[in-house]
């Protein structure tokens, strides 16, 4: 059923699409305060969230400890440095993602600064220390339990990855 | 990013999850739910939620393959884009592209609740011009402050509109 469909005169330049909301008939209809989504269920959501909070720092370790297995592998095999750093790059970008939403922006934030560090095309000496010494950062967070920013000791870390960074990255 | 969302989802009460591993696979879904939805394992899908940054094909490419492919099943679909980008340009690029919402990274569960209640409650009509197709980018309750672009009415012989 159109508007234009009766006297059609001339070519349709903008067409606007007003379609039946099912998602909400799907949702049930909702109403109140919080729309479709009901209080307890939200409730119960941020519950299980916690509970993951309180759980992110064993799990993000097991995060850590493999990226530790790939820079070890990186100076045992050079010839495997490309395939590892993809594998580097892919726990980062988890890492990056999860951090921050578990009272841990540290994490994100060297999470993010090693998903760039290890978008290389060919992975030099330079790289594999500078991925070393981002997991040494993330792993001072988790062992010390620095949520939040950190305070002090989250300055510290944070001038110690850069000045890590600017000395391999002048290197080669 | 994937398993902490499928956590907040299936907390908030929906029903049923489907995963991919990036946009390729999640291409496959969509289209096998076209011809073999028993194969597909899902029959409709109501919401898409993507991260923006995943390998080979990222979010911005599988928002691409929804709202203007032949094949993609529903063109209409609410796109939901998770992302850490924060650049007003990365931003302008997904909405040009009809992206429904943004979700930033990091989220937590009321992010996610807020996001799925403007998805449900609110949703836009859509608009289909030569240069776009997706949700109206105006939000109709926003009142336009910025220069006139909008040269039609509804009222006016070249728009059309349709209602289903």
């Amino acid at each position: 059923m159109t508007k234009a469909a009766a006297g059609n005169k001339k070519r349709v330049q903008v067409r606007y699409y007003k379609l039946r909301n099912r998602l909400k008939e799907k949702a049930g209809g909702g109403g109140g305060a919080r729309g479709t989504i009901a209080a307890d269920a939200l409730e119960a959501a941020e519950a299980e969230f916690e509970k993951m909070a309180e759980d992110y720092p064993d799990w993000v370790q097991t995060h850590i400890n493999e990226l530790y297995t790939f820079h070890r592998r990186c100076v045992d095999t050079p010839e495997d440095r490309t395939k590892l750093f993809k594998r580097v790059n892919e726990v980062a970008h988890d890492m990056r993602g999860q951090g921050g939403t578990f009272g841990y922006p540290l994490i994100s934030h060297f999470g993010d600064s090693l998903y760039e560090a290890s978008r290389v095309e060919t992975v030099l000496d330079s790289h594999v220390e500078i991925l070393k010494a981002h997991v040494d950062a993330m792993n001072a967070v988790i062992k010390g339990r620095v949520n939040g920013d950190g305070g002090e000791v989250g300055i510290e870390l944070r001038k110690t990855l850069e000045t890590a960074i600017e000395k391999y990255s002048t290197a080669e | 990013m994937r398993s902490l969302m499928t956590i907040a989802l299936k907390a908030l009460g929906v029903g049923m999850i489907k995963t991919a591993d990036d946009g390729g696979e999640a291409i496959e879904i969509l289209r096998l739910m076209s011809t073999d939805p028993m194969k597909a394992g899902v029959m409709s899908i109501d919401i898409i939620l993507s991260n923006w940054q995943m390998s080979p094909v990222d979010g911005l490419m599988l928002l691409r393959w929804v709202r203007r492919h032949k094949e993609s099943p529903d063109r209409f679909i609410p796109f939901l884009m998770v992302t850490g980008y924060a650049d007003r340009e990365k931003v302008m690029e997904a909405r040009e592209l009809g992206i429904t919402e943004i979700l930033a990274k990091p989220f937590s569960v009321q992010n996610v609740a807020d996001r799925l209640i403007q998805v449900i409650e609110r949703p836009r009509q859509f608009v289909h011009t030569s240069s776009y197709f997706g949700p109206d980018r105006r939000r109709q309750e926003m009142p336009y402050s910025g220069e006139e672009r909008r040269k039609l009415t509804e009222e006016d012989e070249g728009v059309e509109v349709v209602y289903d």
